[in-house]
This record gives structure tokens, C-alpha cells and sequence, in this order.
């Protein structure tokens, strides 16, 4: 079963993201910001990275540039999720590494759609 | 002249008249005092922005859990019925469609009603069989009259014979002797005769009360049989109709089952208005936090009491906001009920 990791301060932002995923079947794993994504990133691999923008102790675009120092992370699938939709930010996304960006409130439907889509 | 008067409140400086300076310092004065009325406020009402903020995403993380619940339930419903309905016709070494099983009992119950048809068969050839005996006693019964005749000849004959050997005297001696032996071994014979005669009437009525007994049983179990054959066509005609009935309901279920996913993918769109929600809370908090800061610094909140004036805020119910505002009452528990 593929697993994705979810990023996200937010604890409902955290079940609905993970609800549509489970249903999608995709193993959850899931983290409160950056710092507890990277911590985590060390303990087991997954197969893609879902993240949040805004978040305290590490943001996502701050995540994202920290995983792709990694060698074995360099190119893996990381899809922002986010209320953010200004082109600037989308733009500083792309540069730190971003594979995609959703923004809030997602489509569960179309959320399924591009993990298939992104992951090989 | 104007001089140059210092705003305490920004640092900056400012040039104002003489001459206003002293109803701006007044009106600025009301202002400060107005202002710092109203800052124990600012906390409050980021503090019970915070606490709404919170309650609402409890309240989504609840409803959240719960549309869990009912979505995997409803995968586990329409995942089984998919699986029954694409069982429907075929058939493993360990499963049988329920077409076949109705076949299977079907030509149990016609195997079962044939063995029955078959015993009311034997039944008819016992019962031809006992006809056919019984004719054969009646030939019996009249060869035994004929039997008698002959023996009553024969006596007859015996005694004419008695009679010539009484008349040849001493010569018929020995004849006499065979006519009596004839007459003894007739009289022997038509006692044999109406043995017979005795065993077969008892065996003509033993035959003909158990050929009555067959004929009746044999006819009772034709009808049965042909009730029970129609009896047995109309359940499983129903029962068919019954499975029929079964998976078209089953094939409803299962497009209500994906109906109600897509209405829970649309319940989790919407939820997430609390997402956003929170952020722009936590804005408006950040903003109002920031506001007291700048607004402590420059007064004394605790110089201005508990009492800070209401005009214009509204009056706080509930617990919590009861809580938030400082004001101390009686606290109920939720779910408590009074009546008045």
C-alpha cells in the first residue's frame, strides 16, 4: 500500500485530507509541521509528501527545501495544500522543489486524481 | 506661536497651534482615558476568539470522525453486495450460485416425487399381479369342482366295482379289496380337495381385501404426488422470484452507496471552511494582540479596574464567554435543564 504523508497544524485539516486518502486506499501517516515531518521522514519511507504552507515551528516551503537536500528524498513527489494561491507564492513553491499545488478546500475526487497522476 | 508638542502616545512629533494645542491636549486627554477604559477588552475578545476558533474545529474533527464511520460503512455495505451480485452465476469448487442451488433442489424434489411415482407404480403392478392370482385361484377353484366330480366318478365306479367283485364270489375277492382301496383313496382325495377348496377361498379373500387396500392407497398417492409436484413448481417459481427481487434491490444499494459517497466528498469540501476560518481568526487575534501591546505600553491596564464600562459590547451568556470576560456566576454544566 502506497503511504503519503500529511502536513498539516491544523487536526481537522489532518482527517479530512487523511479521510479521502484511506478511502482513495493509501496508508496515512501524518505530521503537525515541518520539523515533525522531517522527524518522521527519518523513521519510515513514503511515497509522497502532502504539505501545508502556514504553519508554526517550520513551513511548508522551508520542508520542502529541507527534503530536497536529501539524497534519497531529492525526487519525491511533494503537493502543496494550502489556502494560498497567489502566483508569487506559487512561484517561490516551484523553486524550493514543489512537484504541485492544490489550493483549499480541495475536491476529494480531483485530490485522488492528481496523487495518481504525480505518484510513479 | 506655534510650538512643537510632543504626542505621547506615538513619539512622533507634531506641530500643532498654540492655540489648539490645548483643546487637542484636552480632547487627546478623553481619548487616553476612553482608551484605556476599553483595553482590558482587547484581550478578552482575542482570548474568545481563540476559544470559538477552537470550538469550531473540535466541532469539524467530530463531524469529521463521524462521516468516517459512515463512509466505511457504506464501502463495507456496497464492497459486499458487488461481491454477492458478481457471485450470482458462476460457481467455484467452494461456492455455488444460488441459480444452481435452486436447480439442485429443484431436481432433488422431482428425483424425490419419482421414487414416489415409481412406488405407486409397484403398487399398480402388485395390485395387476394380485388380479392375475386372483383369476388363478378361480381356475384353481374350478379345477378342484371338477376334482370332486371326477372323485364322485370314481366312487361311483368304486362302488359298481364293490358290487361285480360281491357278485364273482370268491373270484372277485380281490377286487372288491382294490374297489375299497379306490373308494378309501377317494374319500382321502375329496377331503384333500376341500382342503384346498378351504385354503384357497381364505387366500381369494385375503387377496381381494388387500387388492382393495392397494387400489385405494394407489389412488390417494397419485393425487398427492400430482398435488406435491405443483405445490413444489410454485415455491421455487417463487423463490426465484424472490432472488430476482433480492439483487435488484442489492443493485440498488450499491448505486445509493456510491450516491452517498459523493455526498460525503461534498460534506468534506464544505468542512473545510474551518481551515480557513481559523487562519483569518488567527489573524484578526495576531491584530488585536498586537493592538494591546502597543496599548499596554502606553497605559496601565491594571490601573483600570474590573469595571471597565459595556456600552457597546454585548452582554456576555454563555460559560465560556462568561469565563473569558472575567465575570464570575454560577456555573451550569452543559446538558443541565431548568424549568421556570
Amino acid at each position: 500500500m502506497r503511504k503519503i504523508l500529511i502536513v498539516d497544524d491544523s487536526v481537522s485539516m489532518r482527517q479530512m485530507v487523511g479521510f479521502t486518502l484511506r478511502q482513495g486506499g493509501y496508508e496515512v501517516i501524518e505530521a503537525e509541521h515541518g520539523q515533525d515531518a522531517l522527524n518522521k521522514l527519518a523513521a519510515v519511507m513514503v511515497d509522497l509528501i502532502l504539505t501545508d504552507l502556514n504553519m508554526p515551528v517550520m513551513d511548508g516551503i522551508t520542508l520542502i527545501r529541507n527534503v530536497r537536500k536529501q539524497p534519497a528524498l531529492k525526487s519525491k513527489p511533494i503537493l502543496m495544500l494550502t489556502t494560498e494561491g497567489l502566483a508569487a507564492k506559487k512561484e517561490e513553491g516551484k523553486a524550493a522543489g514543489a512537484t504541485g499545488w492544490i489550493v483549499k478546500p480541495f475536491d476529494p475526487d480531483k485530490l485522488l486524481q492528481t496523487l495518481a497522476k504525480v505518484l510513479p | 506661536m506655534n510650538r512643537t508638542i510632543q504626542s505621547r502616545s506615538s513619539g512622533a512629533v507634531s506641530s500643532f497651534p498654540v492655540s489648539l494645542a490645548g483643546g487637542v491636549a484636552g480632547h487627546g486627554q478623553e481619548v487616553e482615558t476612553a482608551l484605556a477604559q476599553y483595553l482590558p477588552h482587547l484581550s478578552r475578545m482575542s482570548e474568545q476568539l481563540k476559544q470559538t476558533s477552537s470550538q469550531i474545529e473540535s466541532s469539524v474533527v467530530e463531524v469529521c470522525g463521524s462521516f468516517q464511520g459512515i463512509a466505511q460503512r457504506a464501502k463495507e455495505t456496497v464492497e459486499r453486495t458487488t461481491s454477492f451480485l458478481s457471485q450470482q452465476g458462476k460457481e467455484s469448487s467452494d461456492t455455488k450460485s444460488f441459480e444452481s442451488l435452486i436447480d439442485n433442489c429443484s431436481s432433488t424434489l422431482v428425483k424425490i416425487l419419482n421414487v414416489t411415482e415409481e412406488a405407486g407404480e409397484v403398487s399398480r403392478r402388485a395390485i395387476e399381479r394380485i388380479q392375475q392370482m386372483d383369476k388363478a385361484s378361480q381356475l384353481i377353484s374350478a379345477a378342484l369342482v371338477k376334482l370332486e366330480q371326477i372323485a364322485i366318478g370314481n366312487k361311483v365306479l368304486a362302488l359298481n366295482a364293490r358290487i361285480e367283485a360281491a357278485r364273482a364270489g370268491r373270484y372277485g375277492t380281490g377286487f372288491g379289496v382294490v374297489a375299497n382301496e379306490v373308494i378309501s383313496q377317494t374319500e382321502r382325495s375329496q377331503k384333500v380337495n376341500s382342503q384346498v377348496s378351504g385354503l384357497i377361498t381364505n387366500l381369494r379373500a385375503l387377496a381381494g381385501s388387500t387388492l382393495q387396500d392397494l387400489q385405494q392407497m394407489n389412488d390417494k398417492d397419485r393425487k398427492r404426488v400430482e398435488q406435491c409436484k405443483r405445490e413444489v413448481n410454485e415455491s421455487l417459481i417463487d423463490l426465484q422470484g424472490a432472488h430476482g427481487e433480492m439483487k435488484t434491490m442489492m443493485t440498488e444499494i450499491t448505486g445509493e452507496g456510491a450516491l452517498l459517497a459523493n455526498d460525503i466528498g461534498a460534506a468534506v469540501r464544505g468542512l473545510q471552511f474551518q481551515d480557513r476560518t481559523s487562519q483569518q481568526i488567527a489573524h484578526v487575534v495576531g491584530d488585536l494582540e498586537t493592538l494591546h501591546k502597543k496599548l499596554s505600553s502606553r497605559f496601565d491596564e491594571g490601573s483600570v479596574g474590573e469595571t471597565a464600562p459595556h456600552a457597546g459590547f454585548s452582554s456576555y451568556t454563555m460559560h465560556e464567554e462568561r469565563k473569558v470576560a472575567g465575570i464570575h456566576g454560577v456555573e451550569s454544566a452543559q446538558g443541565d435543564v431548568e424549568l421556570f
